[in-house]
């Protein structure tokens, strides 16, 4: 595997893709590309194809993993078995576990969770083919299918690395710069430049860290102006469109003088096959007035049995099941590690 | 009004006061927290183009019963959190053993939301008047942020939907629409629907819906008439065709308009 | 698990489109939804399709590497397939190892290609006893709108059908296609209350009391058969949609493998 070469920058200061030293590679991306998710997002970078997806705010089970005052977020960073040169075991490792977590990290910062006690916003990165780089890319897609789900955010999160070739650093590694470089140092940042994840392995000098987080900033401004440009030419159709006087509030006292009141004779047939429609009617106006005296005091006592101990038990076990094969991994290694 | 995209975190005004649903406020300045259309009529707001339905107090929804314990309902309003109709919401006085025979797995109401606690626990009523059990009819789904213009303006866009398929129509805040009337009238009011979440950004609306309606209601009573005399292979033939027909129609009455 | 419950109305309507002969997006009980099919997509892969039936996405990847033989044939490649029902595919699917109905899905799509011989696994022989190729077909589901496992089946064809072994990267003789013989394809119908209609989406595969898959071959013999669903199937039933699926594969075949 000895097939390193020898300058990874050429006299003229490129590198071997022809990049400068702080230049990202191409990066392409497309949201609300899955019918079923809630948000998604395609993108492209260099080699690296990523498909990312949100669905949520969504009810969380079992429930002892709720959150009383916010939501839950989880992270599920995985790679296709036909991602990379050699076929990975389809399933997460712990390289991936790993990932997910920091990444999951980066975005509890930004989304407003407090919205939505209780729930979960489940972020799914599937990394299609990977090429050096894919949690930034997972980052980057991710983000994206958040905005695209309407979620809401402090900011967009925005992602890439910064490594060191030839005594040199450089923005966005591809993957002989990974395989052979002396560093690594992923970064994600908030659109107002806090750093949200960071992870390093190599060798670099507190000066060089130091110029690596500018470029690492430099690189990310140049992302988020390719997300901000993707979300604005998504309904770039609409150019000379206005706000409605209708948009926003839905206007609540309309809806029911048209839809509810009257019902303009019609025979409803009420539920079942019960043919007393009208006793009901009486009964409707009847008990209209003692509405706010009901106390519907039994009816929570129920709700805390909604979900059995059973139910819990084995949703337990199969998550417990899905992560037996863990230790063994770390072998087939996909890119990012360097060699 | 200039109608702008705006992103999560983008700087919305520099005057905190400013500040609107979708948006907060940090050193006191305006930031946007959604992907959505900026209004700045009376604040400054966001209206997100997605996201989930989030019951609040006094909205009406329509549910489906996802499970029955001995003294609730227990439906899904298609948000993250259900809802739990107490048998003593019911209109009439129900047994427990016999509420299987009033809603059951599966069954759809109109309802309305009672109370929300603060940990997001849902309470609902079907104490007032109209809300009820659906056992006929159809229920659409749309994106809850898409209400207020199905709704309209003072309920514009729902009359005019109503008066001109002659359908019964409700429409839920979760996003959920019952309609009710012939099939080829729900087909048509479907089809109107589905043109104004097309369109849900542009203005004008209202009328170009109406027009489309006043155009197709013709269309629609003769295809009824086809339909009595023709064998059903050929109608569901028919029907793609009338689709297509009716899109361009509506697509040139819409280009028409623009301009 | 899931909230998702379809509500009575919807069943109702289904169930009522299909008495009058139709279907909720206007198509015939023996249409199929649109195929979108895009081969040789990731690079990495030896062989690869991005296939779109409809909103359902499925993308194939064929990978191969060199291990032992069988015992029981000694002189063959293997074939192994796996499907992945990813958690980003469908609010329903969890994370986790594959469920009962992923395995059977793939392993209906493993039956269709072994089965068939559409592999000449004696090709795949490097050192008889000791080395042959393995042909690893990962089905990586990522939008769920019913019917994954004929896309799933049309894409591990085309992806097989691109396919390369990598003899040189691997230092076993030269690259070669994957050596294919014949081209199974597999067409899916459900029964919805007496009617039986090809590719489900998702709504009727909800309904639908049973499903049968049917795999044939390019000579119109089948190679593959299964049912699901806890509804029952009448003999005529059966062979009417064993007819109609094997008409069915040959216009896909002649559509979008041939000229792959």
């Amino acid at each position: 595997m000895s097939d390193k070469p020898e300058k990874f920058i050429d006299e003229n200061g490129l590198r071997l893709d022809g990049r400068r030293v702080d230049e990202i590679r191409p990066m392409k991306m497309e949201i609300g590309v899955l019918s079923r998710a809630d948000g998604s997002c395609y993108l492209e970078w260099g080699k690296n194809k990523v498909l990312a997806a949100v669905y949520g705010p969504r009810e969380l089970h079992p429930r002892r993993l709720q959150k009383s005052d916010s939501a839950l977020i989880r992270y599920r960073y995985n790679m296709a078995a036909f991602s990379v040169e050699d076929r990975i075991r389809p399933g997460p490792s712990r390289r991936s576990i790993e990932i997910s977590k920091v990444s999951r990290e980066a975005f509890e910062p930004v989304v407003l969770t407090h919205l939505y006690p209780g729930a979960v916003i489940d972020i799914f990165a599937e990394v299609l083919q990977a090429d050096a780089g894919t949690r930034t890319a997972a980052i980057n897609a991710a983000s994206m299918a958040l905005a695209d789900a309407g979620i809401p955010m402090k900011g967009l999160v925005s992602a890439c690395a910064v490594g060191k070739v030839d005594g040199q650093l450089i923005l966005d590694l591809d993957k002989p710069e990974d395989n052979y470089g002396d560093a690594d140092i992923p970064m994600a940042m908030t659109s107002e430049g806090e750093i949200t994840l960071i992870q390093m392995d190599g060798d670099v000098t507190p000066e060089e860290f130091k110029r690596a987080i500018e470029m690492c900033r430099e690189g990310c401004r140049q992302i988020l102006e390719i997300q901000k440009e993707t979300l604005q030419n998504k309904f770039a159709k609409l150019n000379e469109v206005e706000v409605s006087d209708d948009e926003g509030e839905a206007d609540v006292s309309a809806l029911v003088e048209c839809t509810l009141d009257p019902l303009e004779g019609n025979e409803i047939p009420d539920v079942g096959e019960s043919e007393d429609d009208e006793s009901i009617e009486e009964d409707l106006v009847e008990d209209a007035e003692a509405e706010d005296e009901v106390e519907s005091v039994e009816g929570q006592d129920d709700t805390d049995d909604l979900y059995s101990d059973d139910e819990a038990g084995e949703q337990v076990e199969e998550f417990d099941d899905s992560f037996k094969d863990v230790d063994e991994e770390d072998i087939p290694e996909d890119d990012e590690e360097t060699a | 009004m200039e109608r702008e995209i705006v992103i999560p975190g983008q700087l919305l005004s520099e005057n905190k006061a400013d500040s609107g649903s979708g948006t907060y406020v940090k050193d006191g300045k305006v930031y946007s927290f959604l992907y959505g259309v900026k209004n700045s009529k009376h604040k400054i707001s966001v209206i997100p183009f997605s996201g989930k339905y989030i019951p609040s107090s006094r909205d009406y929804v329509i549910g489906t019963v996802i499970e029955v314990t001995p003294s609730n309902w227990i439906f899904d309003i298609g948000s993250p959190y259900d809802g739990l109709l107490h048998v003593s919401e019911y209109p009439r006085r129900v047994d427990s053993d016999k509420m299987t025979e009033i809603m059951d797995f599966g069954s759809s109401a109109l309802l309305r939301i009672k109370d929300v606690s603060s940990s997001m626990k849902v309470e609902l009523t079907m104490r007032e008047h109209g809300l009820r059990a659906l056992n006929v009819g159809r229920l659409i789904e749309i994106t809850p942020t898409k209400v207020p213009r199905i709704i309209g303006h003072s309920g514009s866009m729902v009359s005019m939907l109503k008066k001109e398929t002659n359908c019964e129509i409700f429409v839920g805040q979760n996003g959920r629409i019952w309609i009710r009337g012939t099939d080829a009238e729900m087909d048509l009011l479907n089809e109107a629907i589905e043109l104004i979440l097309k369109h849900s950004h542009t203005s004008g609306l209202t009328d170009r819906i109406s027009h489309f309606l006043k155009n197709e209601v013709d269309v629609v009573s003769e295809k009824d008439e086809t339909v009595l005399q023709e064998d059903l292979a050929e109608d569901a033939e028919d029907e793609s065709e009338i689709q297509e027909e009716t899109y361009r129609k509506v697509d040139a009455l819409l280009e028409e308009d623009g301009n | 698990m899931s909230n998702e419950v379809m509500s009575v109305l919807k069943k109702d309507y289904i169930y009522n489109l299909m008495l009058k002969g139709k279907r909720e997006d206007g198509r015939t009980f023996d249409e199929m939804r649109k195929i979108d099919l895009r081969t040789n997509v990731i690079e990495k892969a030896e062989g690869s399709a991005w296939i779109k039936l409809g909103e359902t996405e499925v993308l194939v990847g064929v990978k191969l590497q060199a291990g032992a033989p069988f015992p029981d044939s000694p002189g063959e490649g293997v074939i192994i397939t796996s499907m992945e029902l990813n958690p980003i595919a469908s609010p329903d699917f969890e994370a986790g190892p594959p469920k009962e109905s992923a395995i059977e899905m793939a392993r209906v799509t493993d039956r269709g290609i072994r089965e068939s011989g559409a592999i000449d696994l004696s090709k795949l022989c490097i050192t008889e006893g000791e080395e042959v190729w393995i042909v690893f077909i990962d089905i990586h589901v990522l939008n769920n709108t019913g019917n994954i496992q004929d896309a799933s089946s049309l894409g591990a064809i085309a992806a097989l059908l691109t396919a390369t072994v990598p003899g040189a990267r691997e230092g076993r003789g030269e690259d070669m296609p994957v050596p294919i013989r014949d081209m199974p394809v597999s067409v899916t119908l459900v029964d919805i209350g007496g009617e039986m209609m090809v590719d489900p989406d998702l709504d009727e595969e909800t309904v639908c009391d049973s499903r049968i898959t049917i795999v044939s071959n390019q000579d119109g013999s089948i190679s593959g058969m299964q049912k699901s669903g806890n509804g029952a199937l009448t003999e005529e039933k059966l062979l009417k949609a064993v007819s109609l699926a094997c008409q069915k594969a040959s216009e896909l075949r002649e559509t979008h493998l041939l000229n792959i």
